[in-house]
């Protein structure tokens, strides 16, 4: 089997009551039988090999956590075909069960009131996991993170994070070929955001997990995947990894540029003046071509290249010749900023049509 | 097999009744204000009729049962319809629909075990009670198997009732209304609230006819008639129990296949 997880053409349609407003309207929604068709997955379709981290990236709303409960049994598809370890997993949602870990970011499936490892040792007899396979599994949670002292507390007396943490553990625990993780790092703190990060590249390297990630947080994506994939409003946008998604709308780059020696220093009126003059000395030279000019924090010139129309070295090049520039810098363009440019280009494609 | 998810879950399920003490204690307490209230209720019932027995049953036979009857109430009722239904709009199903065990299982085991706590709990110190106030009035006999047996089915029939209606809150989405429904008439059915020797004859045959009856008054008979029955007779009871649990589980897998397509999952 080449592939652990295949979508082909998959379609999700949910009916729902059009609502009518106020009082009068609730009263005519009770016999109301006027529905209308929600369309929240489009014809999707993916391969997902072994061992692959996926990042699964979408505005809210656009159908990232129906198409996981697709992947995961809970929900059926309206059209198309899903197999889950050669599985359909709607049909067999519970043997499906048995080979995949879920976490949903704010759910815990601990159980609230019971120490952690009580929730393990429950979990240990609903997966059939044997004893050793347990033990090796917890000696190599003990040695990738501090959970041994967690094991005594009860989950509800846990913080958000000691309880992600638990809650991925948890997932792992019966060593399954396909681990989701529906926003696992919402509403945690930068170093304990860290924490899981590593932990979770760490199982997925260590047992050659799938991991299917969805989130809004890029940080996450640019530690964890490889490969991901975009949807909104349904639809696939983007399935490749990140090094082409950065070329998929031009090769940008940001340089950046000290004009003064002490940039910090200059009042708001100074840096503007300094990066219009910037701005005049580029346009002379490359009139047709497009550029973002902004400033940095610190009073820096930044100017966004796309590569494809022009070579970042030449208007260095250009510009060192017209004028004194102290300290130059390169910055490749952030993930974030690209996956924000293909919302809003998705946003005004919609627009435009 | 599956024994032991099931005998993990009815592990958890002691413990997590454990974790919460204080909650036995108020159950208990709550007990005994309904016990006050119904007390005096059928102290004034029988004040105002001329005979000592009323349909066959002495004021005493009477407290005894409704005694019983509650006390049974606090092991059996598992508010699983309250359960589900907060499940299923707080979205938090999806967790227990994704683990290997079915969910009609994974529920039931779920439950178990605090039924068990609580039988301990409550049922056996008021039964003793009852047992000194009334100075033996319970037949001790092979009859406190065949209670234990019936009450046991009692559960599983009630149990199935229960996953059943909550099913019904995947359509809704709503609880409060459909489980208040569930409790009035599975109560008064089942001769929870009144012993089904008072119902008029037409009612009192349909109640047999239904299966309520068979989640407390059959194993209540065991305890307040256990003289009077015949072993013939006990396990003809216990017969129908069955018969009841099973088909009403069926239907209730049934009925939860057919559901489960239209599972929308709420949130996130």
């Amino acid at each position: 089997m080449e592939y652990v997880i295949e979508l082909k053409n998959v379609d999700k349609e949910f009916k729902v009551l059009n609502r009518h407003e106020g009082l009068k309207g609730s009263f005519q929604d009770l016999f109301s039988r006027d529905y209308k068709i929600i369309k929240a997955v489009n014809n999707v379709s993916m391969n997902i090999k072994p061992g692959e981290i996926v990042g699964y990236l979408g505005p809210n709303g656009a159908g990232k956590s129906t198409t996981i409960k697709m992947m995961t049994g809970v929900l059926q598809p309206s059209g198309g075909e899903i197999f889950v370890n050669g599985r359909i997993p709607y049909k067999n949602r519970t043997a499906n069960a048995q080979n995949i870990g879920v976490v949903f970011g704010q759910r815990s499936q601990l159980w609230w009131s019971l120490p952690l490892i009580e929730s393990f040792k429950l979990l240990k007899d609903i997966y059939k996991i044997s004893d050793k396979d347990y033990k090796d599994m917890l000696a190599l949670y003990e040695s990738l993170v501090d959970i041994k002292e967690l094991y005594s507390k009860p989950v509800r007396q846990m913080s958000l994070g000691q309880r992600t943490l638990s809650d991925i553990l948890a997932a792992f625990l019966h060593n399954p070929p396909i681990v989701f993780l529906d926003e696992p790092t919402i509403g945690l703190d930068v170093s304990m955001k860290a924490k899981i990060r590593n932990l979770i590249k760490a199982l997925n390297k260590e047992k050659n997990t799938t991991v299917i990630l969805t989130t809004h947080d890029m940080g996450d994506v640019d530690a964890l995947c490889e490969r991901i994939v975009i949807i909104d409003k349904g639809t696939m946008l983007y399935d490749n990894d990140i090094e082409h998604l950065r070329s998929f709308f031009g090769a940008y780059r940001t340089l950046l540029l000290k004009t003064k020696k002490h940039p910090e220093e200059l009042s708001d009126e100074e840096r503007n003046a300094e990066l219009a003059n910037v701005e005049t000395i580029v346009k002379e030279d490359f009139a047709d071509k497009d550029f973002t000019f902004s400033l940095s924090d610190e009073g820096w010139c930044s100017i966004l290249i796309d590569e494809n129309q022009v070579r970042l070295m030449k208007v260095l090049n250009h510009i060192q010749e017209k004028m004194k520039v102290y300290d130059v810098r390169l910055e490749e363009i952030s993930t974030e900023s690209v996956i924000r440019k293909i919302y809003e280009d998705a946003e005004n494609m919609k627009k435009a049509n | 097999m599956r024994v032991k998810a099931c005998v993990a879950l009815t592990k958890a399920s002691i413990m997590d009744f454990l974790q919460f003490r204080l909650s036995a204690f108020v159950m208990l307490l709550g007990n005994i204000i309904y016990l006050i209230v119904i007390y005096n209720l059928w102290r004034a019932i029988y004040a105002s009729v001329d005979n000592a027995t009323i349909n066959g049953m002495s004021f005493n036979d009477t407290m005894i049962y409704l005694v019983l009857a509650s006390a049974q109430f606090t092991f059996m009722e598992a508010y699983l319809v309250w359960m589900m239904g907060r499940a299923i709009q707080s979205g938090k199903i999806v967790l227990d629909l994704l683990k290997p065990v079915p969910y009609a299982q994974y529920l039931l085991f779920g439950l178990e075990g605090g039924n068990l706590c609580a039988f301990v709990v409550t049922f056996i110190p008021t039964f003793i009670i009852v047992q000194i106030i009334t100075k033996g009035a319970i037949h001790m006999g092979i009859n406190i198997l065949f209670y234990l047996a019936a009450a046991l089915l009692g559960m599983i029939i009630n149990f199935a009732i229960d996953f059943f209606v909550g099913t019904i809150c995947l359509y809704t989405q709503s609880t409060w209304g459909i489980n208040i429904m569930k409790e009035v008439v599975v109560l008064f059915l089942s001769g929870a609230t009144v012993p089904l020797a008072f119902f008029p004859e037409t009612l009192k045959r349909i109640a047999y006819f239904l299966p309520f009856h068979a989640i407390y008054n059959t194993p209540l008979t065991f305890l307040t008639k256990g003289q009077e029955l015949g072993i013939g007779e006990s396990f003809l009871m216990l017969g129908e129990q069955l018969i009841w649990a099973v088909v009403l589980l069926l239907i209730g897998k049934i009925f939860w296949k057919l559901s489960e397509r239209i599972i929308t999952v709420n949130g996130g």
